[in-house]
């Protein structure tokens, strides 16, 4: 066993390889938000957060870069077949120490590269092993170099609920990848994970934190518990699962399991593995997009999935996103006057965020607005203006009929002047899923 | 009646006078402007005024403002009189005259449908934003003693909004961010408040000399920076549009080498 370690733990290899191999190991992680949690500096270490998060760089791939997302190890016993990390697979392995970690931290925070460390692992000899490990760096981080910036930690499915309730108390957000939609799905593709496994360590981590909020009405100086609350992802587009199966997971895990985010990743073949989808297009980008989509309106806008989807249309409009097509399949409930329609209303128009639809309720206790004013105030008006009414008159003579809103919103797209994709001209990703439609048997 | 314009120094100092003076004139405030900076361009048939920036002044409309309109109004006032904009002055006057006179007050920042008071909210809105990303951005070099250097191009005048959260965060560490629009320097000496001061005579932060390892570190984040994107999603584009490149060009790991 001794042996074995100094091979596994290769101190002859550089920081600078280590961070190369174990920085692309993470990188399909999705989750690199450092919000959720606020904490003044007490004056006796470096740092803070900010309960907004802050995005400190951007990748080529436009993704954020918030946190140093790094694997403690790429070593790992299990054989997952969409991870580039599975036991079978031959490629360069490293681990970091400790030591390592918490300076490449500390060093990268200073210098307001980072806001602070995600620290995830591939199992090295079991659960409990990796955990520790964990566990060790965190603490020294957190006691010796005392940082108090944002710290993400994972917790490892099949771990003592020990360890994982001693990281809880050191990190500000725990996370715990449920991987697959569905528990068939995960047993296909992570042949050594269970459902099962997941789940428990998400519960822990739900308990643990609503008794830390008791015990914070209490004692105000007691220690937080995971103040970031916690996070999960799922692998979208491996497997043939509907958006429907997947926005039902992620609607049970907002509401059974009060998780603060659920995450998508568009699968990419990086095993090159011949039973999984090649995915001649890229990964499938406009699916994720349409799933972030519905995640929000779930979030804020206050949708429950049953309005969206239902199990015989069981996939998101590739053509347009799933606001404005829950709007023009329901035009019994439009125009609403601006004036007039309470908050909730006013969310579920197209073009009207939660933003502009706090400022409308502000502003208009001041007099009624014009189509002027809600231009000024940020709403969009070539996509609400199908939708709503000012003082009675419709912005333009239209029809309130759903094919001709949807031609009409889909036209704007085909001109490049309506939806903002974050991809569409970027010619390498384009999708070709309008032309060629999911099968949805 | 002829119309005023009372020229005011582009300084949150030059608009508070500004706005004192114009309610001292007590001509009712339809006619009465302020303008920032020397006009090229004269009107016929206008009185121009020069106002100097008076501390004493100053201070005595703060107060007011704090006191009639809270904390977070203020807050966005100033945000409106730090932007690069020259109409700020009279944006932020005309939504004071709102505010007092017409009576939207403490609200005065969701009358959105008055125009000054929505290009007040526009411009604060302008700074809040760049002070975010200049949180997000800056980059600090460790010099040879031991001190964070930062150098910043921001349209708008930032460096008062993003001191206190990095004040906060670095507490223990001497720190300095530099302006270079400005030539404005907010100092902050390690577990002390910190303060502005102005760049005096050729300050070239070229000539600054980095501490022994910061080379490595700036390589290390380089590379972590490089490897994180996921080939398969790339998108430049997405990128620029979160990161643009006026802030890329401060940002070491954007620097070619």
């Amino acid at each position: 066993m001794v042996i074995a370690m100094e091979v596994r733990i290769s101190p002859q290899m550089s920081v600078m390889d280590k961070l190369k191999i174990l920085g692309a190991a993470a990188r399909y992680d999705v989750s690199c938000s450092s919000s959720g949690s606020s904490r003044k500096n007490d004056g006796q270490g470096i740092g803070n957060t900010v309960a907004a998060g802050l995005c400190h760089s951007f990748a080529a791939d436009g993704r954020c870069v918030s946190l140093l997302k790094i694997l403690f190890t790429n070593e790992c016993i299990y054989d997952c077949r969409y991870c580039i990390n599975r036991c079978s697979n031959d490629v360069p392995r490293a681990s970091f120490t400790p030591d390592e970690v918490c300076e490449l931290t500390m060093e990268f925070y200073r210098r307001n590269y980072i806001e602070g460390l995600f620290l995830s692992s591939g199992i090295l000899y079991s659960p409990n092993y990796t955990m520790e490990l964990i566990c060790e760096t965190v603490h020294k981080l957190r006691t010796v170099h005392r940082f108090q910036g944002y710290i993400h930690v994972k917790a490892i499915p099949g771990a003592d609920p020990l360890l994982i309730q001693r990281a809880g108390y050191l990190a500000d957000r725990m996370s715990v990848n449920l991987e697959m939609a569905t528990a068939e799905g995960l047993k296909a593709m992570a042949p050594n994970k269970h459902r099962k496994n997941i789940l428990k360590p998400m519960r822990q981590i739900q308990n643990g934190i609503t008794e830390n909020k008791n015990e914070l009405t209490l004692y105000k100086h007691a220690p937080h518990f995971c103040e970031a609350g916690q996070s999960t992802q799922m692998v979208i587009g491996a497997l043939p699962e509907s958006d429907y199966q997947i926005m039902s997971v992620a609607e049970n895990l907002y509401d059974k399991f009060s998780l603060k985010r659920v995450y998508y990743s568009a699968f990419v073949n990086v095993n090159e593995d011949k039973d999984l989808p090649a995915l001649a297009g890229g990964p499938p980008l406009l699916r994720e997009h349409r799933l972030y989509q519905a995640d929000w309106l779930l979030r804020f806008y206050d949708f429950k999935v049953d309005e969206l989807l239902t199990v015989d249309r069981p996939n998101f409009n590739t053509a347009i996103d799933p606001k404005a097509d829950w709007a023009v399949r329901h035009l019994e409930l439009f125009p609403v006057e601006i004036n007039r329609a309470d908050y909730r209303l006013l969310l579920r128009i197209p073009g009207v965020g939660v933003k502009s639809a706090r400022r409308i309720v502000s502003a208009r206790r001041f007099g009624s607005l014009t189509f002027e004013d809600l231009k000024k105030i940020g709403v969009v008006l070539k996509r609400a203006l199908y939708f709503i009414t000012c003082n009675g008159r419709m912005m333009y003579p239209t029809k309130i009929e759903e094919n001709y809103i949807v031609r009409n919103l889909t036209y704007q797209n085909q001109m490049g002047r309506g939806e903002k994709l974050p991809f569409m001209t970027d010619g390498t990703i384009y999708q070709q899923l309008s032309l060629f439609p999911r099968a949805t048997s | 009646m002829e119309e005023k314009y009372l020229v005011c120094e582009d300084s949150l100092e030059g608009i508070f006078t500004g706005i004192y003076e114009a309610y001292a004139l007590r001509e009712g405030h339809e006619h009465v402007h302020i303008q920032i900076g020397e006009e090229d361009n004269y009107r016929l048939f206008a009185v121009y005024l020069h106002i100097l920036p008076d501390a004493v002044k100053t201070a005595k409309v703060a107060r007011t403002l704090l006191e009639r309109l809270g904390e977070s109004v203020y807050h966005g006032l100033c945000r409106a009189a730090a932007s690069c904009y020259p109409d700020k002055g009279e944006a932020v006057y005309k939504a004071v005259v709102d505010a007092l006179s017409a009576g939207s007050g403490r609200r005065v920042m969701e009358n959105l449908r008055n125009p000054y008071v929505h290009r007040t909210f526009e411009l604060a809105r302008y700074t809040a934003n760049e002070a975010h990303y200049e949180k997000e951005f800056i980059r600090f070099q460790e010099l040879e003693q031991g001190i964070l250097f930062s150098r910043i191009g921001p349209r708008n005048n930032v460096i008062p909004f993003i001191m206190p959260h990095f004040a906060d965060r670095l507490c223990p560490e001497n720190f300095m961010i530099y302006d270079e629009n400005r030539e404005l320097f907010g100092v902050h000496p390690a577990k002390e408040e910190w303060y502005l001061v102005s760049a005096q005579g050729d300050f070239v932060p070229e000539r600054l000399k980095w501490s022994v390892r910061e080379e490595e570190y700036q390589e290390l984040f380089k590379v972590f920076h490089e490897t994180i994107g996921i080939k398969e999603r790339k998108n430049e584009r997405l990128q620029r549009q979160m990161c643009a490149y006026r802030y890329q060009d401060y940002m070491v790991e954007f620097h070619k080498k």
